[in-house]
């Protein structure tokens, strides 16, 4: 199945000269199930880069994502929020926070990824804003806070529900900090004219700024989203249900695989229920003959 | 199933008149397996024959293109109900708990099965099931419409009553986790003295063989029919693309519960053959020890095959490569027996009597269905014939012509034991002959059909299909003329026939040395084994045609 999503997005790069292939190519992959998404779409966007054609390469060798889970997001760093004022890192991650790289100029994916998931935040359980914050960041640094602050008041009404103000923050800044921002998360991007060429994604970083998940595409599920969260949240032990939840689902995106292979666990334990039945019958039989020649 | 309890048909009562309670209490509340055995019997052979009139019913829509006597909606439940009652109501727990219950407990000289009151409950968890899958057709949204697989998405979405037809298997699963618990702790613990595991009779050995199948596999239905109770009623988005599940796991978590399912309604089904084969061929079996193995490899390898039915849903070439692989795999202990029943009665004295000739056509049958089978275990061909008429074709082979004949053959073979009186020959052979040749033009038209690329779980077909479609359906009739005939025959035999006294078909296997019919605990007293299962040289001859003076003769020739 893998070969064959390969096999169709690669030859979708070959046919679009479009400067978008990487990003079409890529929301294809992406927006494809996602259930052991973070797997999939990782080597989908590697072989992506392996089919580009030669003469493209060049120009997007530059651009790509490579997974830094575990590495941890410069806190110090100062961008502009919404109204224009100076803000730390710091002051935002103060749990669990979503990052969106987007430019708010793109006309594009970065809109679907943002209407996404405002569509979804809805439907979190966590209180946005105390228990856990959503950060857009446009990569473009000519943007300005008027552009982000459009775009704030544009999400948060297509959202349909009340969503606190503090709870999704729109940020631009200056090249540097983008660049280490980026740099720090793995997350490559080339400007091309007035478009970028970038990969879409997003990732969630802890109270301490370190990246504990990255989501792909547009497209959000609940379930992922306040796992991740729940991922993020440290030192914060949640309710029972969740804990035994955690523990049970938790996906560990470096060795792609369930910290928790439940299959493999009960196959186990009714192999060796039956195993141990049939030893058994097996072993006590022998005695019970043994007994019997005693007696006679 | 009183009946018979009513009109008492033997002199020798056995377990017919063995019993403190009366009535109806006397079967439903019985821990006497032979008792449980015909509870079992009659409530599949029920089913059986409820699914036989869904069937006819089917093949009379199909007999000419276009909508003849149903629409597709209703032709879509009729089919999925007749899937489930044959499967899971009829081939599953037919031999197993009808003649399993009935014939293994005395083939191996024990007075009861390991746990009677277990055995009670398998019943009453198989009977509790199946009443929740008749409720399931007349509640909620109607009978369910997704085929007996219940594929997701499908059968998460449709509005018809599958939950509860869903939950009615799941209980039915639990009483064949039972029976084969049960079956295995017997077989392992009240042989007779002297019944070696070499002695054991091989309908014994086969039944051995369910056993586990039925212990490993049938868990993994019931996890996978309470996921789909739970997509249904929770919405947990495990087989929903939607919310990151996956649908063709549902398709591998229910096949690797459904392919070993198909060889526990195989697997007793060969055992049946192999005890009549030799019985009727006058001839010790052929490769005993091959048989047993053989069967024993079918069970094993039988559960790694169940990718074979997912080549065109989506699976890596890798693992398309192994699973075909492994289905050709499971040919050779198939192949195995076959040929070792053919070379069993290879110089025998056969004598074609009716239970012989429902054992022999078993033998053409599952060949032509189990060759068939490889047909759809190579990928290549698989690709081109899937979910096509020849599918339909193949499984009826197996399944019908394997086990369903089986079951025929058993029923003749030892129901005259359990009632003390037998049906009347002749009748039987025309029953014989009808189902057989309404069989082949009914099935052998689907296979063709298939090839000419008809699709299956359609109500409608093309005009070109017409010749061949009416042709089945017209051998359908053929085949339930032929079933009246038989089961009426039967049954009137059973109740008013010629008495039926001794070993009168030379069976060496245990059943044939207790009274017939059999006392409640079985044996007069504790049987030793001395000699194998079909060592017919240490028999004494009862045939009830002979005086004493004769027999005294003929056993002192043998000797």
């Amino acid at each position: 199945m893998l070969r064959f999503r390969g096999l169709m997005t690669g030859s979708i790069l070959h046919a679009l000269p479009c400067s978008h292939h990487l990003l079409i190519a890529l929301l294809l992959a992406l927006t494809l199930p996602t259930h052991p998404a973070t797997a999939h779409s990782e080597e989908q966007q590697q072989n992506h880069q392996h089919q580009a054609p030669p003469q493209q390469q060049d120009q997007t060798a530059s651009v790509g994502l490579d997974e830094r889970l575990g590495a941890k997001i410069p806190l110090d760093l100062v961008f502009r929020d919404e109204s224009g004022k100076a803000v730390r890192l710091t002051e935002l991650v103060t749990g669990p926070t979503i990052i969106l790289p987007v430019y708010y100029s793109c006309t594009n994916v970065c809109n679907y990824l943002q209407a996404g998931l405002a569509r979804v935040l809805p439907q979190i359980k966590a209180r946005p804003g105390t228990e856990y914050r959503v950060i857009s960041l446009s990569f473009d640094e000519t943007e300005n806070p008027q552009q982000a602050s459009r775009s704030k008041r544009m999400y948060l009404t297509s959202m349909n529900a009340p969503f606190p103000e503090n709870g999704w923050r729109f940020l631009t800044g200056d090249a540097a900090a983008i660049h280490r921002l980026t740099a720090a998360a793995g997350y490559r991007f080339q400007r091309q004219g007035r478009d970028f060429i970038h990969p879409v994604a997003s990732f969630i970083v802890a109270r301490d700024g370190i990246i504990v998940r990255y989501l792909y595409g547009t497209s959000f599920l609940p379930k992922d989203l306040s796992l991740a969260l729940l991922e993020a949240r440290e030192g914060k032990v949640g309710k029972t249900i969740r804990t035994v939840m955690d523990f049970c689902f938790s996906f560990d995106p470096k060795g792609k695989t369930y910290v928790f292979n439940l299959l493999r666990v009960s196959a186990t334990v009714v192999i060796l229920c039956a195993g141990s039945f049939l030893a058994f019958l097996l072993l006590t039989a022998r005695k019970r003959k043994q007994r019997n020649t005693e007696h006679t | 199933m009183n009946s018979a309890d009513q009109t008492h048909p033997s002199e020798n009562g056995g377990f017919w008149s063995d019993t403190g309670k009366s009535g109806i209490t006397s079967w439903i509340f019985s821990t006497d397996h032979k008792r449980i055995g015909l509870l079992y019997f009659y409530s599949t052979l029920g089913f059986f024959l409820a699914g036989v009139l869904l069937g006819l019913v089917l093949r009379i829509e199909l007999m000419a293109p276009g909508r003849t006597i149903m629409g597709p909606d209703t032709y879509n439940a009729v089919f999925t109900v007749h899937g489930v009652v044959m499967i899971f109501l009829f081939i599953l727990p037919g031999l197993p708990g009808a003649f399993g219950n009935l014939v293994m407990p005395i083939q191996i000289g024990a007075r009861d099965v390991a746990f009677p009151r277990l055995n009670l409950l398998s019943w009453w968890l198989y009977i509790s099931g199946a009443a929740i899958i008749l409720i399931s057709l007349f509640t909620g949204g109607g009978p369910p419409d997704t085929g007996w697989t219940f594929y997701v998405p499908f059968s998460a979405r449709t509005g018809t009553n599958v939950t509860l037809a869903v939950f009615g298997v799941f209980i039915i699963g639990f009483s064949a986790i039972l029976t084969g618990l049960n079956f295995v702790t017997t077989i392992h613990r009240l042989r007779a003295e002297g019944m070696t595991w070499g002695r054991l009779p091989l309908f014994v050995w086969s039944l051995y063989a369910t056993a586990w199948v039925q212990i490993l596999a049938t868990p993994i239905l019931a996890v996978t029919l309470v996921l789909i109770m739970a997509e249904r009623l929770l919405g947990t988005g495990l087989f929903d693309p939607a919310q990151g599940g996956d649908p063709v796991m549902y398709q591998h978590m229910f096949w690797i519960y459904s392919h070993p399912a198909v060889y526990i309604m195989i697997l007793p089904a060969m055992g049946v053959i192999s005890d009549i084969i030799p019985v009727f061929s006058r001839k010790p079996i052929f490769g005993y020890k091959m048989i047993v193995f053989s069967s024993l490899a079918i069970a094993a390898a039988g559960s790694l095959v169940w990718g074979h039915h997912m080549f065109t849903s989506g699976m890596s070439d890798t693992a398309i490569l192994v699973f075909s692989f492994l289905t050709f795999i499971v040919a050779i202990p198939s192949a195995i027996k076959v040929f070792n029943w053919v070379s069993t009665l290879y110089k025998g004295s056969i004598s074609l009597e009716a239970p012989m000739l429902f054992a022999l056509t078993f033998i053409l049958l599952f060949s032509i269905g189990g060759l068939t089978g490889l047909v759809l275990g190579a990928a290549a061909t698989n690709i081109h014939v899937h979910d096509t008429y020849f599918v339909v074709g193949h499984f009826h082979y197996v399944m019908f012509g394997g086990s369903g004949f089986a079951f025929f053959a058993a029923m003749h073979y030892w129901l005259p034991k359990f009632y003390g009186r037998r049906y009347a020959e002749k009748p039987a052979v025309w029953a014989w002959a009808l189902m057989f040749t309404g069989f082949n033009i009914m099935y052998f038209s689907m296979k063709v059909l298939g090839l000419q690329g008809m699709p299956r779980r359609y109500y409608d077909y093309l005009p070109e299909f017409a010749t061949l479609n009416l042709a089945s359906t017209i051998g359908s009739w053929i085949l339930a003329s032929g079933l009246v005939i038989m089961l009426a025959n039967l049954f009137h035999g059973l109740l008013r026939g010629e008495p039926f006294v001794g070993n009168p078909w030379g069976g060496a296997t245990l059943e044939w040395s207790t009274p017939t019919p059999p006392p409640t605990e079985n044996f007069m007293e504790e049987p030793v084994v001395t000699h194998g299962p079909y060592d017919y040289a240490s028999l004494k001859f009862e045939l009830p045609c002979l005086s004493s003076k004769q027999q005294d003769q003929a056993n002192q020739e043998t000797a």
